[in-house]
């Protein structure tokens, strides 16, 4: 009982708090790729304390309902990730903040919304079935959803499932919106869609999109330490460099637009998904 | 009390015959305070009737004969009478297809009754589980409100037409006659009587199709007529293997003695899915259900939630058990995860309402399918789940759609933009339909999950499951938020609508949500002792959480957690009211005008923005004809596996 009031606690806190840093790593790395400084490490932070201080205007009050709502199921499917619960039932829990982030962008009618909101649902099409099958691969090999025993298998996953790890990156890419799958929004203003799905989510309502955000990296960032779940190196390094590729990527690549998106994951995504599980099936 | 004072004989009689007899009031006395208030009791006697059976389930019984004549012999008298108007149909539209398979199914049934079956043994007739219970219930239940709303559906339906003379008589007969042939159907053991009742359904669909008399109405309903009459032609062909094999007709004596094995006994297996197949509209059966919309709406919402497309699943998921470890079963599995995923796909390229809901019906059915061919204790759980709550969901989702169409002339997505300024409850209403529809801890998403692990072994099934999941995820979610777009209405202000639709919606939206909060309270009472005795109770429940060894989905924790976020949002929904209200962006200069902007030149330039079909890739014209294919080839590899 105490445990679980302590996984909660660390959970709801830790966890944005980690996102942040993350996220201001993430900022200070793409700098330092650009030839840039960047700014400091806290930015993300000051960023969003700025944000909430400011005025709250809104053009739907359902927008409201929606910010909420996303950054209550991001953190819920955290929490339970750190109660080491069901991986397929923290999938759909993620989804449901991703749905309600849509939803709230498609509530106003600025075209810049809409169409944010759109490519997002094409980015939601794109990874979910990614992430599901990734989960099943991680399901054969352990004969376990419960993360608790995922934990303590005595392999690295990424031995048996080198394929599905791929697809997990892949799919990160577009769950975490780094160019080239930056299509709904991005940190950078767009040229043709400004802010894209966040473009009329302002002040405090969009300070709390940024930390419903941090609660979702730090999730995917523990579904990828699954891979390498028998030592604490292993599963620091198998984060940080995954981390590091995907914000490599995101410098290197230009956007690509929803064709490619969906091409790509739908064929070359379920591929190596198909290869890496038959291999699973027959073993 | 009441419950000694009735017994399972005098509420069997109860749910089957007084519908039916409610039906002749209807048609005979044709005023409508009187029908009104026939339907109402009807309704409430059903729903009790309903309730009433639960503490009395299972039972099995034979009637007494009914002024000396044999139930048998009237079910056979009635068999051939329903046949003969088919016929009689066929004739008058001159349809060739519907004659032949009229004639064909008299023919077999004429060979069945009078030269294969011998000596009638004494079978008993009814039987009730606790799989029957629940779709007595929902029958009972969700099909009474379906036919309240229908009250002042019609009436306002008939002004719009403008019709001289009312022809409420004929729907609301056919309406209380398609109660009566479901509660008779999912009650009856004699595969015979199940026989009649299923052909029973298939002539109401029919007739209400065919309600409004417009020549695409008559066209389409024909089209059912013929599909769903290929049903039952492979039904009776099926009984007659099975009664070949098996010497047998009393479905529960089938299931308990077992797969026996035979090519003739899995042919005829094989048959009754197929059959199966066609009431569920599958693919490449789907036509007839997407005709069916031509209907006043309580028929689509009678159609796809309560009633006959229900039946083609709960056929499946009866026979599950002699189906287990058979090619037949994983066949079943592969097409019902085909359509899943193909309608699913179907229902992306829509922005017709009410199609994106057929298309949801189709793919969901299909998923239950897809259940029972995995054949595991998990997936069949998952499977009856998903039947209960599509149920009160669809339902809820149609009567929703249908007051909206009332209400807008209109059952176009992009025309419900910003609904919620001009309705805010039933906008409301609808989206937490869609929200029950593809979120956790609902119980579709508690279906789905299950149905998902337990798919885990079966690699082409799981691969479209995950597909055809996303994509569902996709045409809710664009609807919903389309529903919910500004213009910001201010106050929250109730529109008017009649009690009786306020009153259906409300306890369907309010029973959907309370039912699935209570979800490991219906897996004990009900999916559990539903289960057939080859399955063992695949999922402990500990302080509200459905356990297995392998994965948990926390039901009472999260529907609390969820509760509470809800009352936070609404509560930042109102402090939000209270803010300064701004207008979208637009990037140009804002004017007072919703959706204009000062453009180049000074010129007033209007902002817009549709959602995206990707018509380009999920249109019907793109995908119908190779779905049909996949579809029949698929189809093809079941009915001939089975040999």
């Amino acid at each position: 009982m105490i445990d679980t009031a302590i996984f909660i606690g660390i959970g709801l806190v830790v966890g944005p708090l980690l996102g942040g840093l993350v996220s201001g790593l993430d900022r200070i790395l793409t700098a330092r790729l650009q030839s840039r400084i960047g700014p400091p490490l806290w930015q993300p932070f000051y960023d969003v304390i700025k944000l909430w201080n400011k005025e709250k205007t809104v053009v739907n009050v359902w927008q409201a309902f929606c910010a909420y709502c996303y950054v209550a199921a991001a953190s819920i499917a955290l929490v339970l990730f750190f109660l080491r619960s069901d991986l397929l039932l923290i999938l759909f829990i993620q989804a449901v903040g991703a749905v309600f982030l849509v939803v709230g962008a498609l509530s106003s009618t600025s075209p810049f919304s809409q169409v944010g909101a759109h490519r997002e649902l094409l980015q939601i099409l794109s990874y979910e079935p990614l992430l599901i099958l990734v989960t099943i691969g991680v399901f054969l090999e352990t004969g376990s959803f419960k993360i608790e025993r995922i934990y303590s298998w005595n392999e690295p996953l990424l031995m048996k499932l080198p394929f599905l790890f791929v697809v997990l990156g892949y799919a990160l890419i577009i769950k975490l919106r780094k160019s080239p799958f930056d299509l709904s929004t991005s940190h950078h203003a767009h040229q043709e869609l400004v802010k894209g799905l966040l473009t009329d989510y302002s002040g405090p309502i969009l300070a709390l999109t940024e930390i419903g955000h941090w609660y979702e990296v730090v999730l995917f960032l523990g579904f990828c330490s699954l891979f390498w779940a028998t030592n604490w190196i292993g599963m620091i390094a198998i984060v940080v460099i995954t981390y590091f590729l995907e914000v490599l990527i995101d410098n290197v690549s230009a956007r690509l637009n929803w064709r490619w998106m969906l091409g790509y994951a739908w064929t070359m995504g379920l591929t190596l998904s198909m290869v890496n599980l038959v291999w699973l099936y027959a073993s | 009390m009441v419950k000694e004072m009735l017994t399972v004989e005098q509420l069997s009689a109860i749910l089957i015959i007084l519908p039916f007899l409610a039906a002749i009031v209807c048609y005979l006395i044709r005023v409508s305070g009187v029908r009104s208030i026939v339907i109402l009791i009807t309704g409430g006697v059903l729903i009790t009737s309903a309730v009433l059976l639960i503490p009395l389930t299972p039972f099995s019984l034979s009637p007494q004969p009914f002024f000396g004549v044999s139930i048998h012999v009237i079910v056979q008298a009635l068999d051939f009478l329903l046949l003969l108007i088919i016929l009689y149909f066929g004739f008058k539209h001159r349809h060739i297809v519907i004659k032949a398979l009229a004639l064909f199914q008299i023919i077999f049934l004429l060979y069945f009754e009078f030269f294969l079956i011998q000596d009638k043994p004494d079978t008993s007739t009814l039987y009730c589980d606790h799989l029957t219970l629940v779709m007595v219930l929902i029958v009972s239940i969700v099909g009474s409100l379906i036919c309240f709303q229908a009250i002042p559906y019609m009436k306002n339906h008939e002004e719009h037409l403008r019709l001289k003379r009312s022809r409420q008589h004929q729907f609301f007969f056919v309406m209380m006659l398609f109660l009566s042939a479901m509660n008779g159907l999912v009650l009856s053991n004699d595969m015979l009587i199940f026989y009649f009742f299923f052909e029973l359904t298939t002539l109401c669909s029919f007739l209400l199709i065919a309600h409004d008399g417009t020549k695409e109405a008559i066209k389409n309903a024909v089209r059912a007529l013929w599909m769903n009459s290929l049903g039952g032609g492979a039904f009776i062909l099926a009984l007659v293997g099975i009664y070949r094999e098996t010497g047998t007709l009393e479905l529960q004596q089938i299931i308990n003695s077992g797969n026996i094995g035979t090519g003739v006994y899995l042919l005829s297996l094989a048959l009754l899915c197929f059959a199966a197949f066609t009431k569920s509209a599958q693919f490449p059966f789907q036509s007839w259900l997407l005709g069916a919309m031509v209907a006043p709406t309580p028929v689509s919402a009678l159609l796809h939630s309560s009633t006959m497309v229900k039946v083609g699943v709960y056929l499946v998921l009866r026979l599950s058990p002699v189906m287990r470890e058979t090619f037949l079963s994983q066949s079943v599995a592969l097409i019902g995860a085909f359509t899943f995923l193909a309608a699913a796909a179907l229902a992306v390229g829509q922005s017709n309402g009410k199609k994106v809901l057929a298309y949801s019906t189709i793919s969901n059915l299909g998923l239950i399918f897809a259940c029972a061919g995995l054949n595991t204790p998990e997936s069949i759980v998952a499977g009856m789940l998903l039947l209960v709550f599509h149920a009160i969901i669809k339902a809820l989702l149609f009567l929703c759609v249908g007051a909206i169409e009332q209400h807008i002339a209109s059952r176009d997505i992009e025309d419900m933009r910003g609904l919620y300024a001009d309705m805010p409850l039933t906008a409301l209403m609808t989206v937490m339909g869609v929200i029950m529809m593809i979120m956790p801890p609902f119980g579709i998403l508690l279906g789905k999950w299950m149905a998902m692990e337990a798919a885990a072994s079966n690699l082409y099934v799981i691969i479209m499951i995950a597909l055809g999941s996303s994509l569902t995820v996709m045409y809710w979610a664009r609807w919903a938020g389309t529903l919910m777009s500004d213009p910001f209405a201010g106050r929250f202000k109730p529109e008017r609508q009649p009690f009786l639709t306020w009153g259906a919606l409300g306890s369907l939206c309010a029973g959907a949500g309370l039912l699935s909060t209570a979800a490991p309270w219906l897996y004990i009472q009900m999916i559990v002792p539903a289960l057939s005795r080859a399955y063992l109770p695949p999922y402990t429940t500990q302080n509200g959480i459905l356990e297995n060894p392998y994965g948990a989905f926390a039901v009472f924790p999260l529907s609390l957690v969820a509760v509470l976020g809800f009352v936070v949002a609404i509560l930042a929904v109102k402090r939000a009211a209270k803010a300064r209200v701004v207008k979208p962006y637009l990037s140009g200069l804002q004017v007072a005008e919703p959706g204009v902007f000062t453009g180049p030149m000074n010129q007033l330039v209007k902002a817009e923005a549709q959602n995206y079909y990707l018509s380009s890739i999920f249109g019907e014209k793109k995908l119908t004809t190779w779905i049909n294919l996949g579809a029949g080839v698929l189809l093809t590899l079941m009915v001939g596996g089975a040999l």
